[in-house]
């Protein structure tokens, strides 16, 4: 019997489950968006009682499974208004899973709202809150170190923290997730989920797993041998096996560049000057410089190794990456061309609890309004950290880029379903403008990453700059994605898994080796359309049409250099990915 | 005739002057050489690549043209 933690805020409750068999198997996403459909009325205000904050391992959590621990954290969003599932690296899936948690289930909302409460969860999956009233206002790293001297000595553990953007219900607000060193820099970023857990007081969890091991399988030499093969797809593939663990993430900002999809100066260019200066390379020769190490995993079991802490001209830990995204977003967005700069940017999203994706965007909206010069990181910082006084009128940055655009008057705001564009401009790769448009969690990159096909040369090739095809990449991708982020999966395991077919066969291997269950290919897109039909029909319940499957009216009516292109995918083509809802609904008795 | 040449991540030893570093630098070629023949040209290694020329994705036997900016990246990826 699989079970979940139940932890009422209001009546301070904390209660052990049996998991409803209207949650069938599902794991990580699937899980955390099936609680949401049948838990979550879509017209509940994200920030009152009804909300529900909910932490799922995938299926394969704590297995030995290769890049098996991601967590998901899924409610209705504040910022997008539907649903949410961001998805984080560190070690909370491992300890949840450990343990034998399905999820955690975090509902109802404090009568006093200056109370905080930190919850710990012990190995036996007792759990109690503790009053915590005096860390309000404190930030992720302090937070961590408070949770850690709540533990005993010798324990093993995983902390989840809230930053004061979330105490103060920002919309731009993440939650944070500590790494195998126990610092908070992993983060359930997107979509304002930290003050979804600021609205419940909670200021912290901790995750005891002291004294457990990896998880049993009901057939452990065919789970052995599957997650082998597995293990062996991601080393041989020159992406997951060299490239990332060389280079981090942020490797693609000079090939982005190159390709003329960098979005710069607030989407008004595709190429970035600079991008040299604050990419993947430049990144590795000053960390190593520096005395850091190149390169490490997010959390136990990994074998890409793309992590990497950035270390301060005196050689001491200042934060982790940058990742892509953050360097992206503070850099080639906000025209600043130092990964300095660009680190203290990141460790004051990380410390305060916000989203580096949202944020960047929101500063360059900022920017673009004339308020601070392009380039300006100090102003920007300041900017930034402003919000920290609630009367200041530059709080509206942590409601994010459409807000700030919106007060400040300016004309092209990068954001779909409220929530702002990552990387990768869709005027000059298509493909990630169909994700973008139609995902259901509003503009989110990883929801199908078309970058794949688009321009790494990665599952095959599609032109990114013309129209033919990206409908049907994207749709694919996003249910891939679905699927592997309720198995638990790192999505950079896709890399190798879209160009080694047995890599594919080897996730269905493991997951039924582990279940006991029968799985097939077949089984796991059926799996990714389940997770995005729930999300689609409640989105729908939410208020949401067709007309908000689009991208801003900007990115089809100016041209972007240096290609000199605009979005050219017809509203036919963004409505026809998700043509197998009504049919999968049917399937899973959903209406 | 003259291009441009920019190497990128690990490949950037491979700039024949081994200053190494991802600036783009001019490189002589014969009229009428694909991107195959510089990267012979360069000993590149025989392994997976991602090139651009002037921003587009170009395959190994594409003819280049004096003034043509050659960009070669290994497998990369990220997110």
């Amino acid at each position: 019997m699989r079970e979940l933690l139940r932890v009422n805020m209001t009546d301070l409750s904390v209660k052990l489950e049996a998991v409803p068999d209207t949650y069938g198997n599902y794991g990580g996403r699937a899980f955390t968006d099936a609680v949401i459909y049948h838990e979550v009325p879509a017209d509940t205000d994200p920030l009152g009682p009804g909300n529900k904050l909910i932490f799922a391992p995938g299926t394969l959590g704590a297995t030995n499974a290769p890049n098996g621990g991601r967590l998901s954290v899924g409610a209705k969003s504040p910022l997008t208004g539907g649903i949410k599932e961001s998805n984080a690296g560190g070690q909370a899936a491992l300890a949840l899973a450990r343990i034998g948690l399905a999820g955690l289930v975090i509902e109802g909302v404090p009568a006093d709202p200056s109370t905080r409460y930190a919850l710990v969860v012990e190995a036996d999956r007792t759990g109690k809150l503790v009053r915590v009233d005096d860390w309000a206002g404190l930030g992720n790293y302090e937070v961590a170190d408070k949770l850690a001297e709540m533990r005993p000595e010798g324990d093993k553990y995983a902390s989840i923290t809230l930053g004061p953007a979330g105490e103060a219900f920002a919309k731009a607000a993440g939650i944070a997730v500590t790494d195998p060193k126990g610092y908070p820099n992993r983060f359930a970023g997107r979509g304002g989920l930290g003050a979804v857990m600021g609205s419940k007081g909670v200021k912290g969890i901790v995750i005891s797993y002291a004294g457990t091991n990896s998880l049993e399988h009901a057939d452990k030499d065919a789970f052995v041998a599957a997650s082998r093969r597995f293990s062996a797809a991601l080393k041989e593939h020159a992406v997951s096996g060299t490239g990332l663990p060389m280079y981090g993430t942020n490797v693609l900002m000079n090939i982005l560049s190159e390709a003329g999809g960098l979005p710069t100066r607030n989407f008004s260019a595709g190429s970035f000057e600079s991008a040299d200066a604050i990419g993947g390379e430049t990144q590795r020769e000053t960390i190593l410089a520096r005395g850091g190490g190149s390169n490490h995993g997010c959390q136990t079991g990994c074998v890409i190794q793309c992590s990497r802490y950035w270390m301060d001209k005196d050689g001491h830990y200042k934060t982790k990456g940058p990742e892509y995204e953050t360097a992206w977003s503070f850099g080639a967005d906000c025209g600043i061309k130092d990964l300095d700069e660009i680190a203290e940017l990141d460790r004051a999203c990380g410390d305060l609890g916000l989203d580096t994706m949202e944020m960047g965007a929101t500063l360059a909206v900022y920017m673009d309004s004339g308020a601070l010069e392009f380039g300006d990181a100090a102003g920007g910082l300041a900017a930034l950290k402003a919000g920290l006084d609630p009367t200041s009128e530059l709080r509206v940055l942590w409601e994010g880029a459409e807000a700030t655009g919106i007060k400040y008057g300016v004309k092209n705001i990068p954001v779909v379903k409220h929530q702002a564009l990552p990387a990768y401009d869709p005027r000059s790769v298509q493909g990630i403008g169909v994700t973008y448009a139609t995902s259901t969690q509003g503009a989110d990159h990883t929801a199908g990453y078309t970058i794949t096909a688009n321009i790494l040369g990665v599952g095959g090739t599609v032109d990114p700059l013309k129209t033919e095809g990206q409908a049907e990449l994207s749709k694919n991708l996003q249910i891939a994605t679905a699927m592997l982020d309720s198995l638990g999966l790192c999505i950079f395991v896709a890399f190798p898994v879209l160009d080694i077919p047995d890599a594919f066969v080897a996730i269905h291997d493991m997951v039924q080796a582990h279940t006991g269950e029968e799985w097939d290919a077949a089984a796991l897109m059926q799996l990714g359309r389940e997770v995005l039909t729930m999300e689609v029909m409640y989105n729908r319940q939410a208020g949401f049409t067709a007309a908000d499957d689009r991208l801003p009216a900007f990115f089809l009516e100016e041209k972007l250099p240096p290609h000199n292109v605009v979005f050219t995918v017809t509203d036919e083509e963004l409505d026809s990915v998700f043509d197998f809802v009504e049919e999968t609904a049917a399937e899973m008795g959903l209406q | 005739m003259t291009i441009d040449v920019a190497l990128f991540a690990y490949l950037s030893v491979y700039q024949p002057d081994g200053q190494g570093g991802r600036q783009s630098r001019p490189l002589e070629i014969a009229q009428g050489t694909t991107v195959a023949g510089v990267i012979a040209q360069l000993a590149l290694p025989d392994a997976p690549r991602v090139v651009f020329v002037n921003g587009r994705h170009a395959a190994d036997e594409y003819t280049l043209s004096a003034g043509d900016r050659l960009a070669i990246f290994p497998p990369v990826a990220g997110g």
